[in-house]
């Protein structure tokens, strides 16, 4: 789906280290390391990667690890191989059988939460 | 077995008596037989005397206290308190509120408080409040969650 369009959209590939703040107007897709803030339209760790930091974004897709602090607005997807360690606040949230969690959860309420 | 007084004492060979040692031996055999089936079954479940029945609280039925058993508890009713059991299942109309202490919880309706399980599945529509410790969970799509969770 992202190949078609990249316009907006970050790819980190495997092996690769980022640190810093992000804003992506539409996919991030990390495969690789990430460190930092990170806030996007549409997120997908992969299996081989690894964020530590703030995440936000809309819909979330994770088969690799979060580590500190995880929002999304509309729909979360912990997949059998994610893990997530840390704080998250969720609208809609399904985790797979497999999938870890430890930390806090919160759900984000309809009237405050941005859509 | 054969020691019963009967009434026609005189007469020993009655029909009467004959059906009494009849029925109390089929009525032993008959035990005999459950005993070795639930053996089996203890074999399969690596757990020594399991019920096999659940324990039912049903809707509309409150229970306020502590629930303890070996088998399965399914709630649909109002549990307020502790639940020790081998599998717990809230259904959709049921509702926990309290400790829970299970190898198995399938939660549909709501539960609070603190939860200590190995399988920990959620559904839908269900409600899940507190401190969880799991080893390993499924939440589907819509289970709302919130509170603390732990992996053991």
């Amino acid at each position: 789906m992202a190949e078609n369009n990249q316009q907006g959209c970050l790819f980190v590939g495997e092996g690769v280290t980022l640190k810093g703040s992000f804003d992506i107007p539409d996919i991030a897709s990390i495969s690789g390391c990430l460190e930092g803030e990170i806030t996007a339209k549409q997120i997908v760790i992969e299996a081989s990667g690894s964020v530590r930091g703030k995440v936000i974004g809309e819909m979330v897709d994770i088969r690799g690890e979060l580590t500190e602090h995880l929002t999304a607005t509309r729909s979360l997807i912990i997949r059998s191989t994610g893990i997530v360690n840390g704080a998250i606040h969720y609208a809609e949230i399904e985790i797979e059988k497999g999938g870890q969690f430890r930390g806090d959860i919160h759900i984000i309420d309809d009237s405050q939460g941005p859509r | 077995m054969f020691s019963i007084i009967s009434p026609n004492r005189d007469l020993p060979n009655t029909a009467d008596e004959l059906d009494e040692n009849l029925a109390e031996e089929t009525f032993d055999s008959a035990e005999e037989m459950t005993s070795e089936e639930n053996s089996s079954e203890d074999d399969l479940a690596h757990h020594p005397r399991v019920p096999l029945k659940p324990t039912i609280i049903s809707e509309g039925f409150e229970f306020v206290g502590t629930i303890t058993s070996n088998g399965a508890v399914h709630i649909a009713g109002l549990v307020k308190g502790k639940i020790t059991a081998n599998s717990v299942l809230i259904e959709a109309e049921g509702e926990v509120d309290g400790e829970m202490m299970t190898d198995r919880l399938m939660v549909k309706g709501s539960a609070r408080g603190d939860i200590h399980c190995k399988e920990l599945n959620i559904g839908p529509r269900a409600v899940v409040d507190g401190i969880v410790s799991y080893q390993n969970m499924h939440i589907q799509r819509g289970g709302q969650i919130s509170g603390t969770f732990k992996k053991n």
